[in-house]
């Protein structure tokens, strides 16, 4: 058991945990994910079959990689509880252990003096143990790891309550509409731009939720990067859409109908006379001879929208195009062309807040974490008559900083003291 | 500002010819004139990114020209802060042609300036491509080290406390250069749920630059736990500068994500 324990805690094993869920996620870029089984059978042929048995069609969503994170996750308990205690009971005894250090580098006795100072100018705390000096600094330092795994595990954690707990739904809402959700809550579209007074595209609504429980927020602005949060309930500026309509007038009694345009609709009295509206295009070119070319361009408004039509009569299709402001008279019916409606598709996601504010907390951690683990080094240095040696957790960049310090106080034997 | 761009690519371009014939030669002068001009080239391209900036009206890293081109700038930086003390020296070899590698993949993007579309109009938006100018930088610079490492090592009698020292400073590059991943990786994660409503959504782009930490987190757990120092750790950083330059223009142009736009 405790070699088992040994090895889940180690390095290793976290080193090849790693090396594994990178080999998943090359994988994962190269095959692409979540598509239809027609497509994998269609652009990898034979081993198509294997992909899917694999799974590596969806490999991040795969019991494999869901086990890989699941065994990183344990592999980090382990190793920053066991050795959380280890790194705290080092730290206590670390300057008597760094007085009983045997010099590695000799000094002449300027050089001890010179070295003292620097110490001392380094602002570190000095303790005498018997006849010798150690001076020591950073002591937190020593904890870096620890509560960079610490944040990585708490990562793994609230990273997957974030990502797998809410609940998402893509609705469209004309301006001027509500969506109203299966739990009651209701959102409220007041209206929606595509550009602002520039030109320059910014997809902005102006929304009011209402929850179940009755409560209701102000109105809003949302748009992209800027989502709105009410109580459990968070909207996105996900897309947008561009409608067009009809007004229809009853020419006998003169009763009037708008009729929205966003899908094929056929508008007949009978079946037989009407008009059957195919799409509505962004912008037209019409050349001298009157013919006319569609757009088809899909950013930003319009900026001369057509509707494109076919006008039934008795049982006999015309195609034909309309800008908005145009009216045509069949059996009795007027259908005049409205100008189009931009309106915007929400995402709703409904989230606790605090698994969002849990998991951003854990990545601030996880920067302090590895700021602390590689530029805090612990120093621990032990200073006597004779010269110095470096101790600490951390020894190699104070080690380093001396064989470049003051190369005229060292000295290379006893002779020379 | 093209032309700008230009001549600050032919200044390093001359920089780096002088760099290598002063080597090839050992004409101290020619090292020193080569060091001179790298400097008139970083100082033209900043002068080139505070133009290009003012022009946008904003920062100027949010394309595959603009990213490239900071990271040039980013890593001539580095390069200026390590040498500057002239403790350093053996770096310029290997870092001045790195340089000059970024600014030619830049040279090659399309240069226009273009309006910033919504997503990317945030306050993330610098720290996100700041952070990640550096810590590409940082990588770049550490790989050059390991490459002098290797080099200087086949030596007959190489300095032991120079080849300990590139790859301490190899090492502290890799430390800086993770931090900054780390905060790239972690802030485009809170701007991803903002701009896209989901932290993470396995785009490529993000699958790349986790695979990048992963494999640095290997080489710093290698580094610090197990002590281990010297030429494989030198290879495995050049090994890994490959690895950044694939998640930084390979998957732009190999892989189709959320991060096209960029
Ligand atoms: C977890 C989420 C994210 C990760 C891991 C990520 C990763 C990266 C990395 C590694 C870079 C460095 C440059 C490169 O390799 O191209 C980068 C650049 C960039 N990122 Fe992100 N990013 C994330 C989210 C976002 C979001 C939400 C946006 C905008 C809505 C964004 C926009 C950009 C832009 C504009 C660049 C610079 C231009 C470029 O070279 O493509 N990123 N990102």
């Amino acid at each position: 058991m405790k070699k088992i324990i040994g090895y889940l805690r180690s390095m290793r094993f976290g080193i090849l945990l790693l090396a594994l869920i990178a080999a998943c996620s090359v994988i994962g870029t190269v095959i692409p994910q979540e598509r239809e089984v027609a497509w994998y059978a269609q652009n990898y042929g034979s081993i198509h079959g294997a992909i899917l048995l694999l799974r590596l069609d969806r490999i991040f969503t795969g019991w494999f990689f869901i086990l890989l994170l699941g065994l990183l996750g344990l592999n980090l308990t382990l190793c920053s509880i066991l050795r959380i205690a280890a790194v705290a009971r080092a730290a206590k005894d670390e300057k008597g252990r760094t007085a009983r250090l045997r010099d590695t580098v000799l000094l002449t006795p300027e050089g001890v003096a010179a070295l003292r100072e620097k110490l001392l100018g380094m602002r570190c705390r000095v303790e005498k143990i018997g006849d010798c000096e150690v001076y020591t600094k950073r002591g937190l330092g020593r904890y870096g790891s620890f509560v960079t795994h610490l944040s990585i595990l708490l990562t793994l954690v609230f990273g997957a309550l974030a990502l797998y707990t809410p609940t998402v739904t893509d609705r469209s809402c004309m301006p001027g509409e509500s969506i109203r959700m299966s739990d009651g809550t209701e959102i409220y579209v007041q209206d929606f731009r595509i550009t602002d007074e520039t030109g320059r595209l910014d997809y902005t609504s102006h929304v009011r939720v209402t929850l179940p429980d009755g409560r209701r927020s102000e109105l809003a602005e949302l748009k992209v990067n800027h989502p709105f949060r009410f109580g459990g309930c968070k909207l996105f500026q996900q897309s947008f859409g561009t409608a067009g309509s009809v007004t229809v007038t009853n020419l006998e009694t003169g009763g009037t109908d708008v009729f929205l345009l966003d899908s094929m609709s056929y508008l007949t009295i009978d079946s037989r006379n009407g008009i059957i509206f195919e799409q509505l295009y962004p912008d037209y070119l019409r050349a001298p001879d009157g013919e006319v070319t569609l757009i088809t361009r899909t950013e930003g408004a319009y900026p001369n929208p057509i509707y494109a039509f076919e006008i039934l009569a008795d049982g006999a299709y015309t195609p034909s195009l309309a800008v908005p402001g145009d009216s045509l008279e069949i059996l009795g019916l007027r259908f005049t062309f409205n100008a189009p409606t931009d309106y915007p598709g929400l995402r709703i996601k409904q989230v606790p807040t605090l698994y969002n504010s849990l998991l951003v907390a854990a990545f601030c951690l996880m920067i302090v974490g590895l700021y602390v683990t590689f530029f805090c080094d612990p120093v621990a240095v032990k200073l006597d008559a004779e010269g110095c040696a470096v101790g600490g957790p951390k020894p190699e960049r104070m080690r380093i900083e001396l064989a470049d310090w003051g190369e005229e106080y060292l000295r290379e034997s006893e002779e020379e003291a | 500002m093209k032309l700008l761009f230009f001549v600050t690519f032919a200044v390093y371009a001359a920089a780096v010819a002088l760099e290598f014939t002063g080597t090839a030669f050992r004409k101290e002068k020619l090292l020193k004139a080569a060091w001179i001009v790298f400097l008139a080239a970083f100082a033209l391209h900043t002068v080139f990114f505070v133009a290009r900036g003012v022009a946008a009206k904003r920062l100027p890293l949010s394309n595959q020209f603009e990213f490239a081109s900071g990271f040039a700038c980013g890593a001539a930086l580095l390069s200026i802060v390590l040498c500057g003390r002239g403790k350093a020296d053996w770096l310029k070899v290997a870092a001045l042609p790195a340089v000059l590698l970024i600014m030619t993949y830049a040279a090659l993007q399309p240069m226009e300036i273009r309006d910033l579309m919504p997503a990317l109009r945030s306050a993330w938006f610098g720290v996100h491509i700041g952070s990640a100018v550096l810590a590409y930088a940082a990588f770049v610079i550490a790989g050059c080290i390991g490459a002098r490492y290797l080099v200087f090592s086949k030596r007959q009698e190489p300095d032991k406390k120079a080849l300990d020292q590139m790859d301490f400073l190899s090492y502290r590059l890799v430390s800086f250069g993770f931090l900054f991943l780390t905060v790239v990786i972690l802030s485009g994660a809170i701007w991803a749920e903002q701009a896209w409503s989901s932290f993470w959504s396995w785009d490529p782009k993000e699958v790349w630059a986790l695979i990048t930490w992963i494999i640095y987190a290997v080489y710093l757990h290698m580094r610090l736990r197990s002590g281990r120092k010297g030429k494989k750790m030198a290879w495995f950083l050049v090994i890994a500068v490959f690895l950044v330059f694939f998640t930084f223009a390979g998957v732009n142009t190999l892989m189709h994500g959320m991060h096209t736009y960029g």
